[in-house]
């Protein structure tokens, strides 16, 4: 997953605004994408990544600042000439036109042979699955068809960069985790830079090598799935990537090797600099667990690392997994942890008291 | 259930009221009697042959045709134009504007007929075909705007950017995706037109001059107690192409939304 920084840049946003009137819409983006990377905007609606991403294809101008696709400044440079294809959300598929005339149509300037270019578009039509499917009429194709003729219309004209607005969020979850394999598959295949907006976390976790999480206009972190999933740089990224547990905490004393806190509920621990975020944003002293890293322990097991005391306050379960809330003698607020269903295991009740294991080297401390 | 009878009772009478003296059309067109009264004296189709051969309805019939023809194709091209503005563009006035085009709709027709003439007669404009087409137009251009806007929503803007992000250019793009999605809209527009141009009156007795068009001409006879078997002749023809042109025009509209996969949200009929 991780991405080696010899690839050269293929778009970069320097200090990019956009205005809707008075509505500030992107607020000084700064952002590299590599050439080749499958790179994910990821953000709550609103959030602007719609609109970086229609910078990037020409439909939006922007305010200030520069975009240079693969190193070439983008103002002035309208939509229909950009080394970039893009697949709508609601795919854009002609309707009055068949699927090979869908998948041609990029093609009518282009000077090969009509046999050449119906081969190019049968070859096309191949690699998203749709072999055969040529002479259907459009409008009759279901949603993921669909999204392959749109995937197969933008990649037949070999684009530099293939941007992806939101392109799975009108499929069902089956189909848009058997589309998620695909298109990582894909984008190994033709190894051009994929752009996906997304405001499903899981999504972008699972097909990105780098993920942009934007909140109101700006980039609150850029990171690999994992960086980000393990060290989010905020509260806020930390709350938006999965679930996350928070403990208010006192800082002890500090020094270049660490920051010894106290957290409530949890007791006193080192945490290395790596562990500590948000040196700038002040969000008081707080430290972050993700639920899986704490664990109920059951009779006869010992704790890896560090243990503490609990009541169980609620219970859900959900067949692999049950997810129970605890709360730690003397914390305020709940933990949500999960814990795999193991057979023989007992599903702890409501009040039950709980021992829990857990590890500093797991925790964040937000500052 | 209890449903009250007089709504029942209601209903049919008022369609009895609204389509029974349609239904008389044919039925004196084809009476071998030149008096409009019951008990009806047999079949004939003199009246046809009769009608066919009134040398000034011919020239009246052209005339309308003429008229028709013109001003439903005008009215369709400003019709493109505004509902294009009115879909895709945001501009200041918007609403107070497309209100202005869409007034004629309701506005009586004698005001602008009326205006009309006098303008056109002060600013000395001979009154003719010409002037009966100018006010068909401005009839028939909230019509068509009101079908063509219509047709213009139930379009998906990403498919214009599709377009465009493909390599076409604007204009490329309003020929090879616009025009064709539209295409249903823009037939059912100029029937309509069409049909509203032939049926009218008021402008075209206004500005007419000395030239007469099929319903000022088909008014005139009844004047005449013998010619009115052979204006309902006329009539019953008319009654059939108007419901044929209205078919089609309806077909198309429905066509149209079938093929952008859009939902009817009702049309004319």
């Amino acid at each position: 997953m991780t991405f080696s920084a010899e690839k050269p840049n293929m778009i970069e946003f320097r200090d990019v605004h956009k205005y809707y009137g008075d509505y500030h819409a992107l607020r000084g983006i700064n952002a590299t994408i590599k050439a080749g990377e499958f790179f994910s905007l990821l953000g709550p609606s609103g959030c602007g990544k719609t609109t970086l991403l229609r910078t990037i294809a020409g439909f939006e101008d922007i305010s200030s600042g520069v975009v240079l696709i693969d190193s070439k400044d983008m103002a002035n440079v309208p939509a229909n000439v950009r080394p970039t294809n893009m697949v709508f959300q609601s795919y854009a598929i002609f309707p009055h036109l068949t699927v090979e005339e869908n998948v041609g149509f990029g093609l009518r300037k282009d000077p090969r042979s009509k046999d050449e270019k119906a081969k190019a578009v049968a070859e096309a039509l191949e690699m998203v699955g749709l072999k055969g499917y040529g002479k259907r009429a459009a409008h009759a194709l279901s949603g993921g068809q669909r999204q392959r003729v749109a995937l197969a219309r933008a990649l037949i004209l070999k684009p530099k960069v293939l941007l992806l607005d939101e392109p799975l969020s009108a499929l069902d979850k089956k189909m848009r985790e058997q589309m998620q394999v695909e298109l990582i598959k894909l984008q190994r295949q033709v190894g051009i830079t994929f752009i996906l907006v997304t405001h499903d976390q899981e999504e972008a976790l699972v097909m990105s090598d780098r993920i942009a999480v934007m909140f109101e206009g700006q980039i609150a972190q850029l990171a690999d799935p994992e960086t980000l999933y393990r060290r989010p740089a905020s509260r806020k990224v930390a709350d938006f990537i999965g679930t996350m547990n928070f403990a208010p905490a006192a800082v002890l004393s500090e020094d270049a090797s660490g920051v010894e806190v106290d957290a409530q509920g949890f007791g006193r621990m080192t945490l290395s600099p790596d562990q500590v975020m948000g040196g700038a944003t002040s969000e008081g002293n707080t430290i972050g667990l993700r639920p899986e890293t704490l664990t109920i322990l059951f009779d006869g097991q010992n704790a890896t690392d560090r243990e503490v005391f609990g009541t169980v306050e609620e219970v859900v379960y959900y067949g692999d997994m049950t997810y129970y809330d605890v709360r730690l003698d003397g914390a305020a607020e709940p933990l949500r942890l999960s814990m795999r269903n193991v057979p023989g295991r007992p599903v702890l009740d409501i009040g039950a008291k709980a021992r829990l294991g857990w590890s500093p080297s797991a925790a964040v401390l937000f500052r | 259930m209890n449903r009250n009878p007089t709504l029942k009772i209601y209903t049919i009478a008022y369609l009895i009221f609204l389509y029974a003296p349609i239904i008389l059309l044919p039925l004196f067109a084809f009476n071998d009697s030149k008096v409009i009264a019951f008990p009806l004296q047999g079949f004939t189709t003199n009246w046809f042959a009769e009608m066919w051969a009134d040398q000034q309805l011919f020239v009246a019939f052209r005339n309308s045709l003429l008229i028709a023809v013109t001003s439903s194709i005008f009215a369709t091209i400003l019709g493109i134009f505004a509902a294009r503005a009115s879909t895709r563009y945001k501009f200041p006035g918007k609403g107070g504007i497309l209100g202005l085009i869409m007034l004629p709709m309701v506005l009586p027709e004698m005001i602008f007929a009326m205006a009309l003439l006098v303008v056109l007669v002060a600013v000395g404009v001979p009154l003719s075909l010409f002037t009966i087409i100018l006010g068909h137009v401005l009839l028939c251009t909230p019509f068509a705007m009101a079908i063509l806007t219509s047709a213009f929503q139930s379009l998906d803007r990403s498919l214009e950017e599709a377009a465009y992000d493909l390599g076409e250019t604007p204009a490329s793009t309003f020929r090879l995706i616009i025009l064709p999605l539209v295409m249903p809209g823009i037939i059912s527009s100029l029937l309509i037109c069409f049909t509203i141009s032939l049926d009218e009156f008021i402008i075209s007795y206004f500005l007419g001059g000395n030239q007469t068009v099929l319903s000022v001409y088909i008014f005139g006879q009844f004047r005449f107690p013998a010619k009115v078997p052979a204006v309902m002749a006329l009539g019953f023809i008319l009654v059939c192409v108007s419901i044929c042109l209205l078919t089609i025009a309806e077909y198309f509209r429905r066509r149209g939304i079938a093929k952008t996969g859009g939902k009817d949200t009702g049309g004319f009929l």
